[in-house]
């Protein structure tokens, strides 16, 4: 899923390492998150919004994939 | 109501304790190795037994010293997260399909040469079986 993590992690300074470790998950599923290789969870999801103070649907683009 | 959600988070954090920890396999390897060495030396067959718990712990020591490979850490279980959690999941069902059609194989094998398809009919019963009651469990839980 497209995602803005790597612009909003690398305008804080922030090490792939550094998120991984805030978020409690490798630094490997950072990278697989930025590089669109892996959709995270919702609560993974949130709490990455929460952590750069960004809604949800502004850091991850589901791309038109509507579920509604 | 509080002390049973306590009891469910104590339980739910001594097994995640338990998964997460990196010793966890490397001790379950070991064990199963002296199982299956104490059943080989039951049968008489020494050899059998000391190659099989060799195997064992040889696959614990690459585990536990296998150093910060993703790969390790997951298996081992100090590198887990959610991604490795659906890592693990994909590659069990894989593992599973392959065994299921090893077993049907070997059951076709069995039964084009005039045998009675044993073991392999009632070991793919099982496998069907365990499905069909993994779909009903899961469907009911989610």
């Amino acid at each position: 899923m497209k995602n803005t993590v790597r612009d909003l992690r690398a305008a804080r300074g922030l090490s792939q390492g550094d998120l991984a470790r805030t978020m409690g998950v490798s630094r490997q599923t950072i990278n697989a998150i930025e590089t669109e290789r892996y959709t995270p969870s919702l609560p993974l999801a949130i709490a990455l919004a929460r952590y750069f103070g960004t809604p949800v649907e502004e850091v991850f683009d589901n791309d038109g994939h509507n579920h509604a | 109501m509080m002390a049973t959600i306590m009891h469910e988070e104590g339980r739910r954090s001594l097994t995640s304790r338990l998964l997460c920890s990196r010793y966890t396999l490397p001790v379950f390897s070991v064990a199963l190795g002296l199982l299956i060495m104490g059943l080989f030396l039951h049968a008489g067959d020494w050899v059998g037994g000391v190659w099989s718990l060799g195997i064992m712990t040889g696959f614990a020591g690459v585990v536990l010293l296998g150093g910060r490979s993703e790969t390790i850490r997951g298996l081992r279980g100090d590198g887990r997260d959610e991604r490795f959690a659906m890592i693990d999941l994909r590659a069990t069902a894989v593992s599973g399909l392959v065994v299921t059609v090893a077993i049907i194989v070997g059951f076709m094998i069995e039964i084009s040469q005039g045998h009675s398809g044993a073991p392999y009919a009632q070991l793919g019963a099982i496998a069907g079986l365990a499905y069909l009651g993994a779909i009903a469990v899961q469907r009911l839980r989610s």
